[in-house]
């Protein structure tokens, strides 16, 4: 049996002496969407962060490909690209020069023609990829901050809110964008409270409250989690 | 202006319930009150031991026993200078210039054992004098308490939601400038009290009451320099930055600044220099020791035609006498016009310095309040005047008493025997010409005409920072609205 | 380690990195240059006054006919040059004296005469290279370093860097490239400054051994406080607050402590005194001043008889007595600044801005012991002087224009 890439084992979180995620458990294999979803402060971005090494778990564990989060972040960042939520990237330097100095921090080697074709896949204005990223709109500085999660090629994938301030059609390219990188056995971990988004993309969702994992959807064999239903366990669940 | 005073007690608030905002303010009151008690302390005690010092040398003068009138002239005399009352607040330029003054006949010397002359070195920034703390810590502490009051509003968008719920533009950033200005007044209260105790060692009234509002306005020129570039600023911290950087430049960069360019563009002759070209200029003069100098012929016979005499021991005066005292006068002319031009340059080069007021407040302020206190250049060059006038005034009535109450035949046979020499004494009642020294600043009146201008430059620094912050304030209102 | 080069770039092109360099870098070259200026005025000035004291000297000795006249009349120029790293630390040059005027009578009426120029120019302190080291470059890596993690924090970028950098130690990496910057851009005016001058290679890595030492020192301060708060403007606040700790309170409190601790005799009263004995010799038996002066003297036993109302040797000799009677007070006075100097140094340990002034005035020879030195070498020649006069004076010497030729003349100490 082939180990699971990314496991949260009776995951507890502590910030400021209080329990922001407390007892999760989740799994997830290679090639897998699985998305947390919640409202806000249920701890959707301490699992990330978690997961990437900024915080230590009180109990439990975070694992990646098997090996503890906590102790061994070097291999976790190498293996991983992170999408912060509405991410800044330096905002006096141009898109391919913000990429071009992440893709130098992260030790990649990309030609022109591969930054180049990444922009495109995000949809990102020709005439813009030159000017400074101050003048851009929060959406397309998203698109940028995406473009560089795919350029580092990472075999997982954590995404913070994602499709934050990008428009319908960027929406639906960008989850176009996550499955095709999916089939080709990129793992991806996101975390939203786009219930309709989570849908689309991914296999699995799993339901966060105030910390704590309430609930879990799976996809039909090539359909798609019905909206409605986790609307309902969500609406649900914030009734209480 | 309800408004605004409700936004300021809202800012007040905010210090008060931060750390950061609550522990500058009572660390800035902490250093007021320590440098105040500390320089006063100091400059008493300096005032104690030159006053102490002026009595024993004015003593020890009218105590020396009879002699020869010339040799009272080389014995000489000391004038010590006495601090200003407001040297409390702001002690100027004293510790940099001499304290003691050594008098006598046909020199100038120049003043003495400046206090920084043993004073253990530590740099500039070792003086914390109060007007030291008032001029550039002041600033600190109201940049480190309100870089944030307009900024962060921005930041947080509440300025959206207050200006949307009706506050003026302007009501807000009045509020945040008198929030400001209100701390600077709260710690202007030890240096209010400090001066009112200058009162009772002689100051005026008008002075103290001027010199409080220089420094008012200056703080009041920081608040509002404050609040317009919070207002300018989408970031707290940029905000920061910008008024740290203008800090750098106004209160540390500057005056030394001010200073090199000042010496650079207005070098002066040294003294020395000033001396050989005096010794060059009397050369031609005649040697007041010496009555039978070519260069006194015409004053022997102008004194053998106003008395009807051709010999000298036949003139009713002691020629000797008389050619001491004219030949001193013409000196102290030749000696005064050098001294004035000296006076003059350094009055040129602090000029200089005066004139880049306009590149920072705290220059201005710091003339300002050196004039006012009579701490500054032209209260020292009117030290040296007095103490020339002193000097002048002792050695010329030393002359006269000379020419007067010592016989001409008793003066020239002075060396004959040690008898001879005892008969060319006159008495100790005779060094009763002395005069009391006592060195006082300048009367209010002028001290203040001289102060003026700076206050006229403070004036127009508040303009300036009125007018930037009323108008970033607008544009904030503007673009909060778009 | 993060690419140096991609750091560097990025460095480059951060408009605050920019600004807060280039500034450092003109400062830095202005301190320079003026103090190039003003060691150049200085030299220029001694060559000045020495050529015009001579010309006097000569003039004043051609019509003397006798060796009183001729020791009271030459006046002599005695100075301490500045040495080649004197510009970069105008020390205690700017409000000590380094030259004096100085003839045979008593010396201690003429060597606290203070030719320092304008009072209110010394007050506002030097923009000199020390002051650039010692008080900017704080201030200047305080603006460079304070926002280093704050501010990626504030700009959400901070998790993106870390989880990015596969290396580890980007914010090490920048403090370091951003203080090296600094530490170029404020070295490099004064390397060029000490090579022009030709100064030694010790001095001038002395110097440049404070300013490194300053730059870590303060870079330290930072990368400490900005680990442990979160807030850009609070960072800035606390260092700001330790800045002037260690710029203002620490000099102020030691200046107090060192004053309080090392009493000095008042100068006025060493003056009143020597003046006193000075003058009071006049009426006293010529014995009175005669005796003390052969106790110092052996040699001019057999000639110490005054017979006349006035001699020379006589006048010489109270002067020399009138030194004499200060002398405890003197060395006091020179002991006590040099004792409070010594506890000035112990307090510096405290302070890295005092530190690395004192460093520099000491590699520059503009510190308080530069001064002794030259209070000392004009003692010395002043010394020289009256062994050279008084074999005239007692007559054991003719005196004649020839014999004049042979006078002392001044050649500065060197450390």
């Amino acid at each position: 049996m082939t180990e699971h890439v990314l496991k949260a084992q009776n995951l507890t979180v502590e910030r400021g002496g209080q329990k922001v995620l407390s007892d999760v458990s989740f799994a997830i294999d290679e090639g897998e969407v699985f998305a947390l979803l919640g409202g806000n402060g249920a701890g959707k971005s301490t699992t990330l962060l978690t997961f990437l090494g900024f915080l230590a778990p009180s109990s439990g564990e975070a694992f990646v490909q098997g090996q503890k989060a906590s102790e061994n972040t070097r291999h976790v960042r190498q293996q991983s690209a992170y999408l912060p939520e509405s991410a800044n990237l330096y905002p006096h330097l141009n898109a391919r020069e913000n990429l071009r100095y992440f893709l130098s921090l992260a030790g990649v080697k990309r030609s022109e023609a591969e930054v180049e074709a990444a922009l495109d896949d995000v949809s990102l204005r020709n005439d813009a990829r030159g000017a400074r990223l101050e003048t851009y709109s929060k959406g397309m500085r998203q698109k940028v901050a995406i473009a560089l999660a795919i350029l580092r090629e990472a075999p997982i994938l954590f995404l913070d809110e994602p499709t934050s301030g990008l428009d319908p059609v960027a929406i639906d390219e960008f989850n176009t964008l996550i499955t095709k990188m999916s089939e080709g056995g990129t793992t991806v971990l996101m975390v939203t409270h786009d219930v309709y988004g989570a849908c689309q993309v991914a296999g699995r969702i799993g339901l966060l409250r105030r910390g704590q994992f309430v609930g879990a959807f799976e996809a039909p064999e090539g359909g798609q989690i019905s909206p409605d239903e986790v609307h309902a366990a969500f609406a649900r669940e914030h009734q209480q | 202006m309800n408004a605004a005073f409700l936004v300021a007690a809202d800012e007040w608030r905010f210090w008060l319930r931060s750390k950061l905002g609550l522990a500058a303010i009572i660390l800035a009151l902490l250093v007021t009150v320590t440098s105040l008690v500390a320089n006063a302390s100091r400059i008493s005690a300096a005032a104690e031991s030159r006053a102490q010092l002026q009595a024993v040398a004015e003593e020890t003068f009218k105590n020396q026993p009879a002699r020869h009138p010339h040799r009272m002239v080389h014995y000489g005399h000391y004038v010590f200078r006495a601090p200003a009352p407001l040297a409390v607040v702001d002690p100027g330029v004293d510790p940099y210039t001499g304290t003691v003054m050594f008098l006598e006949g046909h020199h100038q010397n120049s003043a003495t054992f400046a206090p920084f002359f043993s004073a253990a070195q530590a740099g500039v920034f070792a003086r914390l004098t109060p007007a030291m703390t008032y001029q550039v810590l002041i600033p600190l502490v109201l940049i480190i308490v309100g870089f944030a009051s307009l900024a962060r509003e921005r930041e947080g968008g509440t300025d959206r939601q207050l200006l949307t719920s009706g506050l003026a533009p302007c009501d807000l950033w009045l509020g945040k400038v008198l929030a400001l200005a209100g701390l600077g007044g709260l710690l202007l209260l030890p240096l209010a009290f400090v001066s009112i105790q200058a009162l009772s060692m002689g100051e005026g009234a008008g002075a103290v009451s001027a010199f409080l509002l220089g420094y008012a306005v200056y703080l009041l020129i920081w608040a509002l320099l404050i609040a317009a570039v919070s207002a300018g600023s989408r970031q707290a911290s940029g905000a920061l930055l910008t008024l740290m950087s203008l800090w750098l430049l106004f209160c540390v960069v500057a005056p030394p600044f001010a200073a090199s360019v000042a010496t650079a563009s207005a070098p002066m002759a040294s003294k020395i220099e000033t001396d050989l070209a005096v010794a060059k200029a009397l050369r031609t003069a005649g040697d007041g020791h010496n009555a039978n100098d070519p260069a006194f012929n015409r004053l022997r016979s102008n004194l053998f035609e106003q008395y009807g005499v051709d010999r000298v021991e036949d003139l009713p005066v002691n020629f000797r006498g008389v050619v001491a005292e004219a030949a001193e006068a013409d000196l102290t002319d030749t000696m005064n016009s050098f001294a004035d031009e000296t006076m003059q340059a350094e009055m040129a080069q602090s000029s200089i310095q005066q004139a880049l007021s306009f590149i920072s407040p705290q220059l201005a302020v710091r003339h300002f309040s050196m004039s006012l206190a009579g701490t500054d250049l032209r209260q020292h060059h009117r030290f040296l005047h007095e103490a020339e006038n002193a000097r002048f005034d002792f050695v010329q009535g030393l002359n006269r008493v000379h020419a007067e109450e010592l016989s001409y035949d008793a003066d020239i046979n002075r060396n004959a025997s040690a008898e001879a020499g005892q008969r060319a004494r006159v008495s100790a009642e005779n060094w009763r010409v002395l005069n009391a020294f006592s060195f006082e600043p300048a009367p209010a009146g002028q001290r203040l005409a001289s102060a003026t201008p700076y206050l006229f430059v403070l004036a127009v620094w508040t303009a300036l920072c009125a007018f930037v912050g009323i108008s970033r304030a607008k544009d904030r209102a503007e673009a909060a609205d778009a | 380690m993060p690419s140096l080069k991609n750091e560097l770039w990025l460095a480059s092109r951060d408009r605050l990195v920019q600004a807060t360099v280039l500034v450092a870098f003109v400062l830095s070259a202005v301190a320079v240059i003026v103090g190039l200026n003003t060691s150049h005025q200085q030299r220029m000035l001694i060559e000045r006054v020495d050529a015009a004291v001579a010309e006097d000297r000569a003039y004043v000795l051609a019509q003397q006919s006798d060796p009183g006249g001729a020791a009271y009349y030459a006046y002599h120029f005695t100075y301490d040059p500045p040495s080649p790293l004197a510009f970069a630390a105008q020390g205690t040059r700017g409000s000590l004296p380094w030259k004096h005027r100085v003839r045979m009578l008593a010396l201690e009426g003429q060597i606290y005469e203070a030719d320092t120029g304008n009072p209110e120019l010394a007050m506002g302190g030097r923009l000199d290279f020390a002051f650039v080291v010692a008080v900017l470059v704080p201030i200047f890596l305080i603006v460079l370093l304070y926002d280093g993690q704050a501010g990626e924090r504030r700009g959400r970028r901070f998790e993106l860097l870390v989880a990015t950098d596969q290396q580890g130690g980007l914010f090490a990496l920048r403090a370091i490239l951003r203080a090296g910057l600094l530490f170029a851009a404020v070295g490099a005016p004064f390397l060029l400054g000490a090579v022009i001058s030709g100064a030694g290679l010790g001095g001038t890595l002395t110097v440049l051994g404070a300013l490194g030492l300053n730059v870590v020192f303060w870079a330290v301060c930072c990368a400490f406080v900005a680990l442990r708060l979160s807030s850009g403007p609070t960072v800035a606040a606390t260092l700001i607050g330790l800045w002037l700790t260690l710029a203002l309170a620490v000099p102020t409190a030691g200046k107090l402590l060192v004053e309080g601790t090392i009493p000095v005799p008042v100068g006025g009263e060493l003056l009143l005194t020597q003046r006193e004995a000075v003058n009071d010799a006049w009426d006293l038996p010529k014995e009175a001043t005669m005796k003390p002066f052969v106790e110092h003297h052996p040699e001019w036993a057999p000639y110490a008889d005054i017979s006349l109302g006035f001699e020379w040797k006589w006048y010489y000799a109270f002067q020399q007595v009138g030194d004499q009677t200060v002398e405890d007070q003197s060395k006091a006075l020179r002991e006590g600044i040099a004792a409070r100097d010594r506890m000035m140094g112990t307090v510096a340990l405290l302070s890295p801005t005092l530190l690395s002034e004192r460093l520099i005035s000491q590699a520059a020879e503009t510190d308080v012991a530069a001064y002794q030195a030259y209070e000392r070498c004009v003692r010395d020649f002043h010394r020289e002087l009256r062994m050279f006069h008084y074999p005239m004076l007692f007559e054991t010497k003719p005196f004649s224009q020839e014999a004049m030729a042979e006078l002392p003349s001044f050649t500065p100490c060197t450390q």
